[in-house]
């Protein structure tokens, strides 16, 4: 997992917590399991039939207790995390209104005359300032579409009639690949785009030739 | 033939449920074969996107309302009136009627194939609006609505059945504490049926109302809205997960009790915590829906959290079960230890995806479909699998071969880890579920082979399992007939009638002092004690 936005660390962060307490309690019952085979297997030796109890109130309870704190836990940290992920933050550096539809993208920002088209054959590029917050707003023309770069470890679904904000502060130069998640019909598998972070010089360069030259 | 057709006995409509399951689990099975196919390589064009939409669709739609949950009342059918000691079914010709309407909703959905344009392509899901527009779906996906329309009718047929059944049916003696636990799961599934699939019956309505009498309930453009879809339909979704799981999780429960030679530890939270999955399963179904950006996230991942605690408590009563217990390792018993090692990957993944900061990167990726697929194939199937080794002796008289059983176990159960392991990696990496190519971009390439590899030793398992069917038949024939609990050491009351049982189940019943009224009448000396 290599985030490459702010948003994306606070992500990260949920993930590495989760992992760590789905491996802990992976193993914690997958030994309770695999003991239970070992160490009970039915012997050849073995005559008369095994003690029948049924139950154990204090055990039983300790079973509801222990999970139920560690999804209090778990709630805390999703709960705390999302807000910060989800809150849209003021003064954005630029702000891109992307428009989804089938099989493509469009990326308009805002207060420039820069609009970048893509289709099946030449998916679009959408270019990024690096270290500064640019704000999304999304649309879809057609059918529900889902707007995902896994190296942001973040999506959100663009819904015809409905819009969407976030924002994204990328922290690494570099290429990514983007594309729709949600299924949206015959060449939903071809409707990708890149991502280019460019540092901020090369970025008001770029906009200032409208979105003409090489970033 | 006739008498398959006709016959208003439980046994043999559940018979005919199972055997329907099991044709189009085939075709699903073949379908999916032909996607892990088509997925081995990148860029691959065995298959175009239009054949490929079509074929993850009906793959889809077939394994969630035609094989899991009908296989669920098929075997609720066959073993409900026995665990109770009922001669019948309450409603036996309502439950006759079910089963047609079953079978014709199933071949409606797959009508599909002839119609032009082809069968429904807008995924099992049908989303507004690609499910309204006309463009690419044409009658397929009409006959798909009116398909799924007939089999949530099917459903509440067999759910009210289930309910009447149980809650008026049962012998002298089997109060309902002394209900066997499969029973108990089933009556949960049956009352959760009743508050579901309604909402998938309006939502099915409106997509055909939309498709070709102009109405505009998803469609912005005339004040609809499109996430009031996705609400209906998962208002019935989520809750049919479990529809697909609590009725296995009696299978398990009935299994492993058995073969750990004890009773089932915990009976009371077993039967409390399935209902408390019941209740909750109706209050989290936008956790589907997370990356929409129009739904309480926060509530709704607190509920979907909080399901972890009674499926904890499953999971301990289960280990509790075979704690100090003397473990026949059966082929039925493998089976549903395969069921909890699996059913416990897809459960701890799931509590990571009802963390919208998870969902925000897996949601409709590999990740997320490999979760889903832990629980009802690593979970569901393997009990499946596991309840057709453990009561086919009863159903048919046929005790299936172990060793024939033991090698279906394994090539099914590394083959199937082997196939979904690396789809959670694949799910990080960023590729997207529903697409019919991806492109050689890093591990990718090497993930999907795997995975096409682990289908084809899945493939394998189950062609042992087809050779153990065909053998032990052929061996029964030369074979003394079958004990009434050909198993040994059996507990509810199907174990004390004969192999298969008569046509009104028992000539006599003993007396039911417990859950377990066989195990007491073989143990009276502990029956005593207990008493």
């Amino acid at each position: 997992m290599h985030p490459a936005s702010v948003q994306a660390q606070d992500l990260a962060g949920v993930w590495y917590i989760f992992g760590g307490a789905a491996l802990f309690v992976a193993a914690f019952v997958y030994g309770l399991i695999l003991y239970s085979i070992v160490r009970w297997r039915e012997r050849a030796t073995d005559t008369g039939i095994p003690p029948q109890f049924t139950r154990n109130p204090s055990i039983e309870i300790t079973g509801v207790v222990i999970p139920l704190i560690i999804v209090i836990g778990l709630f805390y940290i999703t709960y705390v995390r999302e807000g910060v992920v989800d809150f849209l933050k003021p003064n954005p550096y630029v702000t891109v209104n992307v428009t989804a539809y089938r099989w493509s993208w469009q990326f308009r920002y805002a207060g420039h005359p820069v609009v970048v088209n893509g289709n099946v054959h030449s998916p679009p590029t959408l270019v990024l300032p690096l270290g500064k917050m640019t704000q999304f707003n999304l649309y879809s023309d057609d059918v529900v579409h889902a707007f995902w770069i896994p190296s942001f470890l973040f999506k959100r679904d663009a819904n015809p009639g409905i819009a969407n904000h976030f924002d994204v502060t990328p922290t690494q130069t570099g290429l990514f690949h983007g594309l729709c998640a949600e299924y949206c019909g015959l060449d939903h598998a071809l409707m990708t785009f890149n991502v280019e972070v460019v540092p901020v010089g090369d970025f008001d360069r770029w906009m200032a030739s409208g979105g003409q030259a090489n970033p | 033939m006739t008498h398959w057709l006709t016959s208003t006995n439980h046994k043999s409509i559940g018979i005919l449920y199972m055997m329907t399951t099991l044709l189009f689990f085939g075709i699903a099975g073949i379908l999916s074969l032909v996607i892990r196919l088509q997925l081995a390589r990148p860029d691959q064009n065995i298959v175009g996107p239009h054949a490929y939409n079509q074929i993850f669709t009906l793959h889809g739609t077939a394994m969630i309302f035609l094989v899991i949950a009908p296989f669920a009342f098929g075997l609720g059918n066959y073993l409900v009136p026995l665990q109770i000691g009922a001669p019948d079914m309450a409603y036996p010709r309502l439950n006759l009627f079910g089963v047609y309407l079953f079978m014709i909703s199933g071949f409606t959905i797959f009508a599909g194939v002839f119609a032009q344009g082809g069968a429904a392509a807008s995924g099992w899901t049908a989303y507004a609006p690609l499910s309204t527009i006309q463009a690419g779906t044409g009658a397929g996906q009409d006959l798909w609505c009116i398909g799924i329309m007939l089999n949530a009718i099917a459903t509440i047929t067999v759910a009210i059945n289930f309910a009447a059944t149980i809650l008026l049916y049962r012998a002298p003696g089997m109060t309902m504490w002394r209900m066997p636990i499969f029973t108990w799961e089933i009556l949960a599934t049956a009352l959760l049926i009743l508050m579901a699939f309604p909402s998938l019956s309006v939502a099915m309505a409106e997509l055909l109302l939309s498709r070709h009498y102009g109405a505009h309930f998803f469609d912005p453009q005339y004040g609809g809205n499109v996430v009031l879809y996705q609400h209906l339909f998962w208002f019935f979704g989520h809750p049919e997960v479990y529809v697909m799981i609590l009725p296995y999780f009696g299978v398990i429960s009935e299994v492993v009790a058995v073969f750990s030679q004890k009773p089932l530890y915990g009976y009371v939270g077993m039967v409390l915590s399935a209902f408390a999955i019941a209740g909750l399963s109706m209050g989290v179904w936008a956790h589907h829906m997370f990356t929409t950006g129009v739904v309480a996230n926060g509530f709704f991942s607190g509920m979907s959290f909080l399901i972890a605690i009674p499926t904890g408590v499953k999971y301990w009563n289960w280990i509790g079960t075979m704690w100090r217990g003397r473990l026949r390792l059966t082929t039925p018993m493998l089976f549903a230890i395969g069921f909890l090692s699996n059913f416990l990957i897809g459960g701890i993944t799931g509590v990571m995806v009802a963390s919208p900061p998870i969902d925000y990167h897996v949601e409709d990726s590999y990740f997320l479909i490999a979760h889903f697929h832990y629980t009802l194939g690593g979970g569901a199937l393997f009990a499946v699998f596991a309840a057709v080794y453990f009561w086919m002796p009863k159903m048919f008289g046929i005790k299936l071969n172990e060793l024939l059983g033991k090698i279906n176990f394994w090539l099914f159960f590394i083959g199937f880890n082997v196939t979904f392991i690396p789809w959670f990696f694949m799910g990080i990496e960023g590729m997207p579920r529903r697409v019919f190519t991806y492109p050689a971009m890093g591990d990718l390439p090497w993930l999907n082979a795997v995975s096409s590899v682990g289908a084809g030793i899945m493939t394998l398992g189950v062609i042992a399992f087809l050779l153990n069917v065909a053998f032990s038949k052929l061996e029964s024939k030369v074979r003394e007939p079958l004990a009434n609990d050909p198993w040994g050491g059996g507990f509810s009351l199907e174990w004390a009638t004969s192999c298969p049982p008569p046509e009104f189940n028992f000539h006599a019943l003993p007396p039911i002092r417990s859950e377990r009224p066989v195990w007491d009448m073989m143990h009276p000396e502990l029956a005593e004690l207990r008493s």
